[in-house]
């Protein structure tokens, strides 16, 4: 029976069971998202990030930690101009890396 | 002359007519269905321009100097201009001069289609006359020439550094079949007249050569199986020629009749772009042009090795060629028959299915037109690149202020992307958006130039926005202006040597070559690259690779620098903030953007 | 025939080379200096004080000048070739004369970054942003047009450092304990001004290190930012405007200063890596002279007769240097008495 009061639920991130399908998926495609320190360089230059709030560095930690409408949301404001590709300290083709999750379902198939 | 069988018929001929009915009927269907395949509008502007006497004049014009004469091939190397040009226009005169002896000798026989081809064996020579002996000698000439072309690219195949090229196409098993077939079709040739030169008459390769034969063969009857090796020949060449590179004989004559109409790529694998790549000749000059062949691996990613996975439909390989390619279009610059390597890739990038579709419906540009509303004057659009860059923006404003220009900054605080980057990655629709978000904003400025350092934007702002009323410059451009209206007076120095790098999309991509050098010339000595203007060599730092990574990119730089720096210039100066950041990392000499030159010396 | 009084040519007389050859001279050798600048001391010679306890670079280097009076010093010299010999080093020197060696010891330092190279960061551009070296030279002498009574100052760790794009993926080590200690100076010099660092990690590992971190924070209220700086603009009053994201909130921020300080990183004396060739040493990947052994000999060469001492191998602090450069002139007597 509900009366109406809720726990709840907690906004702890339990590793355990985080659902990070995309996340291997798009590793496998594009290892160097691995070496990703969360400098937030990207963040920084990011042409769209006035607007969204978009961010390479939020998306990969957003997909490492199961918010997945959250980085939907951020991937769909991308303009593709490539600053964040520029000045990556660790190298990571962030443009591939956009281009190649947009082309991923929520399961991490390449959608065809 | 007078016919040596009655019925003008010898099974030997068979082969040949299979192989020509086939040839000829595949190519009628194959052209139907690219006319079809156009969209409508592109579909009735090529029709009508087949009946339209100014195209049809260009037509046979270039089709003369391409295919035949191949005029591109000979600017770029003698040697395989005159291999392919003597193969092309022996062959094509023997054709024609084969007619000519059946019209003058035999012309009830005309419409019988192998007759011309065949004529040596079919008749026998009465009398001597002047014509006949001009028309054998002028057979036998241009079979000559054909031969030393084919001597030439029996060569080239083995030793392709002899005639110049450094790397040649790998071929595939049918393209080795058609080679094979179309190299032995005029050695058979010379061999089947030789054998019978002693009975249709021959002039100066094929008597002797028939004085020869008769010590060994007394027989005529042994004349039979060099003709009918020689319709086999032909039977083989022309049946596997529609799934070989020498589709690109037929297809050409149709591209050109096609560009010239003004038709473009539209759908990546149907209509014109299905033409372009059946037009490639396979001959791989784009291979040694393009800047990512530094490193051999990526010979494989040329425009060459796409038009055959195109024409096999190996996806993935499509895939991994349209995604790595610079986009630099000095591939189609050099290209023999204009097969436009960028615009097909982009093309097939734009087939790509995606789960999330960008969208910025949601940005207001009010704050954004607000800050602009009114200004008039030069508006400066400085772009996403040129914030790395700060340099440029920095020298470009000074400038304005320096030669008294009125402008304002269409991108101060935020700016959105000019939309390029999102067309090169094949995303039209998206970049559709963003243009108009950014038309709002210029429009309510109210300038009457728009001013861009990038030629990135200088390029989609000329091509896809529809900007009347507003001039669109790039500011090497503006800045010559200035120069030769005196209101910019440089000091020049002539101490200083300056190389321009022409960038990809300024140079190739607008055809902006001569203004920067000029406003260049104004401030030092302007020397030159070893290849430059058309042929300059991309720096490798560009947007339209979607997949290089960042440490296979420095080869690509380090040989541009190479060849920039052949006549020793002081500085490297471009138009670029990519070319700009790209050399600046590796150059051992300052890299300047011409908008700093130009600053430092008014 | 052994050389009863081998003579050892040590390349470069910064602190790495002074303290090596104080300790050779002790030994009862003849060490050779050799010093392309005009004056011995290398980059210490030119900063003012030195973590952790904030003592005068002037005392060290006095103090190793003093010791090493009377050691035979080629100042503003170069070399200008050198070659292995069967039973030592031939030498060819820039002023034209010529050494013969038994030994080589490389102390020939490190090079700064240059932070021009990092465009966007707008060195050489903007009138308000110096690097570590202007700002320790202003500490020095107090001559320098850009510093003027700032009222926001920021610091940019890791320029040049830990970044591929720069040609240098390596940490600096000391960039940031240096990057503190300049904004305590900074916050001592200007106590109104608000000091910002901006960085990607701290990297804090040494003796009394993470004390000045904590004073920072407590004593004089120096903001860390952990965010990497993308972009510098300038503000119509000629003041730079910085853009960084706040990556602990996940937010942008943006902040107008009067003074940018940006810490450019160590990276290898391109001439060591020359002279290192010639002898026949190589070079390791991260651009630094390569030693035989990372933890058990990283002052021997692969090579016998070469000898490293301090950041020619890699970025070393001050102590770290000195410590090497007596354990090089240990190896050193070693080889000699093994040679006997």
């Amino acid at each position: 029976m509900d009366f109406g009061f809720k726990r709840s639920p907690s906004s702890a991130v339990n590793l355990d069971t985080v659902d990070h399908a995309r996340y291997d998926r798009l590793v496998q495609l594009e290892p160097d998202a691995l070496t990703c320190i969360g400098c937030g360089s990207c963040s920084a230059t990011c042409t769209a990030a006035p607007w969204s709030g978009m961010s390479v560095r939020k998306v990969i930690l957003g997909l490492q930690r199961g918010r997945d409408d959250e980085v939907d949301r951020m991937l769909s404001r991308c303009m593709l101009c490539g600053k964040c590709t520029m000045v990556c300290p660790r190298g990571i083709n962030t443009r591939h890396l956009i281009l190649t999750l947009c082309r991923l379902d929520r399961k991490g198939e390449v959608v065809r | 002359m007078r016919e040596r069988f009655a019925d003008a018929f010898n099974p030997f001929v068979i082969p040949f007519l299979i192989g020509m009915l086939f040839v000829l009927g595949y190519c009628l269907v194959a052209m139907v269905r690219v006319v079809a395949q156009l969209p409508k509008a592109d579909r009735k502007r090529f029709l009508l321009s087949l009946i339209t006497p100014k195209y049809i004049w260009m037509n046979i014009r270039d089709i003369f100097l391409n295919c035949l004469i191949h005029v591109k091939l000979w600017k770029r190397n003698k040697v395989l201009g005159y291999m392919h040009s003597s193969i092309a226009f022996g062959w094509f005169m023997l054709i024609v001069l084969g007619h000519l002896e059946v019209m003058l000798f035999l012309p009830e026989r005309i419409h019988f289609f192998y007759y011309p081809i065949f004529f040596n064996f079919f008749v026998a020579e009465t009398e001597t006359t002047l014509e006949g002996a001009l028309l054998m000698f002028l057979m036998d000439f241009f079979l000559l020439m054909v031969l030393s072309g084919i001597v030439l690219a029996i060569i080239k195949r083995f030793a392709s550094r002899i005639v110049g090229m450094r790397r040649t196409t790998r071929l595939s098993l049918l393209d080795r079949v058609g080679l094979y077939a179309l190299w032995s079709i005029f050695p058979l040739r010379l061999l089947a007249e030789s054998f019978t030169a002693h009975i249709s008459g021959g002039s100066f390769l094929t008597i002797p050569m028939n004085w020869i034969f008769r010590q060994f063969l007394g027989n005529d009857l042994n004349a039979l199986p060099t003709w009918w090796a020689y319709s086999v020949a032909l039977c083989v060449f022309m049946c596997v020629l529609p799934f070989t590179r020498y589709m690109h004989i037929p297809a050409e004559m149709l591209l050109i009749p096609m560009r010239n109409a003004g038709i473009r790529i539209r759908h990546p694998r149907k209509g014109f772009a299905l033409l372009e790549v059946y037009s490639c000749p396979s001959c791989g000059v784009c291979i040694d042009a393009c800047p990512m062949s530094v490193r051999k691996v990526n010979c494989q990613y040329t425009t060459v090795y796409l038009n055959r996975q195109l024409r096999r439909g190996n996806e993935r390989r499509i895939e991994e060629i349209s995604d790595k390619c610079l986009l630099c279009g000095k591939c189609t610059a050099v290209c023999q028959v204009g097969v436009q390597g960028p615009e097909l890739r982009v093309a097939q990038r734009q087939r790509r299915k995606y789960a999330l579709t960008p969208s910025y419906a949601g940005i207001d540009v009010q704050p954004m037109a607000a800050s602009v509303a009114g200004a008039g004057g030069v508006l400066y659009f400085a772009g996403c690149m040129t914030r790395l860059t700060p340099s440029i923006r920095r020298a470009t404003t000074s400038l304005l202020d320096k030669a008294g220009v009125r402008w304002t900054l269409m991108d101060e605080e935020e700016g959105l992307c000019c939309g390029r980057p999102l067309i090169m990655a094949g995303r039209p629709e998206q970049a559709r958006e963003l243009i108009d978000k950014n038309l709002e904003i210029i429009r309510a400025s109210g300038c009457d130039t728009l001013l861009l350092s990038c030629p990135i934007c200088y390029r989609v702002f000329k091509e896809e926005y529809p900007l009347e009323g507003v001039r669109v410059v790039h500011h090497s451009v503006f800045f010559q202006e200035l120069i030769a209206a005196g209101r910019l007076r440089p000091a020049r120095n002539e101490k200083e040597k300056f190389v321009w790098h022409d960038p990809c999309e300024l140079g190739r991509g607008c055809g902006i070559y001569e203004q920067p050098r000029a406003a260049l010339a104004a401030a030092g000595e302007l020397v030159e690259a070893g290849r430059n203007r058309a042929e300059s060599i991309c720096c490798g730092g560009s947007l339209g690779s979607l997949t290089l990574g960042f440490e296979q990119r420095r080869a690509m730089t380090q040989n541009a620098l190479d060849n920039l720096t052949v006549s020793d210039p002081s500085s490297i100066v471009t138009g670029c903030p990519l070319c700009l950041s790209t050399f600046g990392r590796y150059a051992d000499r300052p890299v300047r953007d011409i908008a700093e030159i130009l600053d430092s010396h008014c | 025939m052994v050389n009863r009084n081998p003579v050892i040519a040590v390349i470069g007389a910064g602190i790495a080379g002074l303290e090596a050859a104080r300790q050779l001279a002790d030994l009862g050798y003849s060490p050779v200096l050799i010093e392309k600048e005009p004056a011995v001391g290398g980059h210490v010679a030119q900063w003012n004080r030195l973590f952790p306890d904030m003592t005068p670079a002037a005392e060290v280097i006095d103090a190793l000048k003093k010791q090493t009076a009377k050691i035979r010093t080629l100042l503003g010299t170069e070399i200008a070739s050198i070659n292995r010999l069967k039973d030592g080093f031939s030498l060819v020197l820039t002023d034209g004369t010529s050494l013969l060696c038994q030994a080589v010891l490389f102390a020939t330092g490190f090079q700064l970054f240059n932070a021009a190279k990092k465009e966007e960061y707008g060195y050489g551009i903007y009138d308000r942003v110096i690097t570590n070296r202007d700002l320790e030279a202003w500490f020095n002498t107090r001559k320098d047009m850009r510093i003027k009574q700032p009222e926001a100052v920021g610091f940019v760790h890791c320029v040049g450092s830990r970044d591929l794009k720069a040609g240098n993926t390596q940490c600096s080590k000391v960039c940031c304990i240096t990057a503190i200690k300049q904004a305590i100076e900074i916050k001592e010099e200007f106590p109104d001004a608000e000091v910002y660092c901006f960085y990607m990690d701290l990297r804090l590992f040494g003796k009394k290190y993470e004390d000045f971190y904590i004073k920072a924070q407590r004593d004089y209220g120096i903001h860390f930012i952990r965010g990497r700086v993308s972009e510098v603009g300038e503000a119509i009053d000629g003041r730079v405007v910085v853009k960084a994201e706040d990556t602990l909130n996940g937010k942008p921020v943006k902040v107008t200063l009067d003074l940018l300080v940006l810490m450019a990183g160590i990276v290898c004396n391109p001439d060591a890596q020359h002279y290192a060739r010639q002898v026949g040493v190589s070079v390791d990947d991260d651009g630094f002279l390569k030693s035989r052994d990372n933890i058990a000999a990283i002052t021997e060469s692969s090579r016998p007769g070469v000898f490293f001492a301090g950041a020619c191998t890699g970025a070393k602090t001050i102590p770290e240097t000195l410590a090497e450069a007596r354990s090089a002139a240990l190896n050193i007597h070693h080889y000699f008495n093994k040679r006997k």
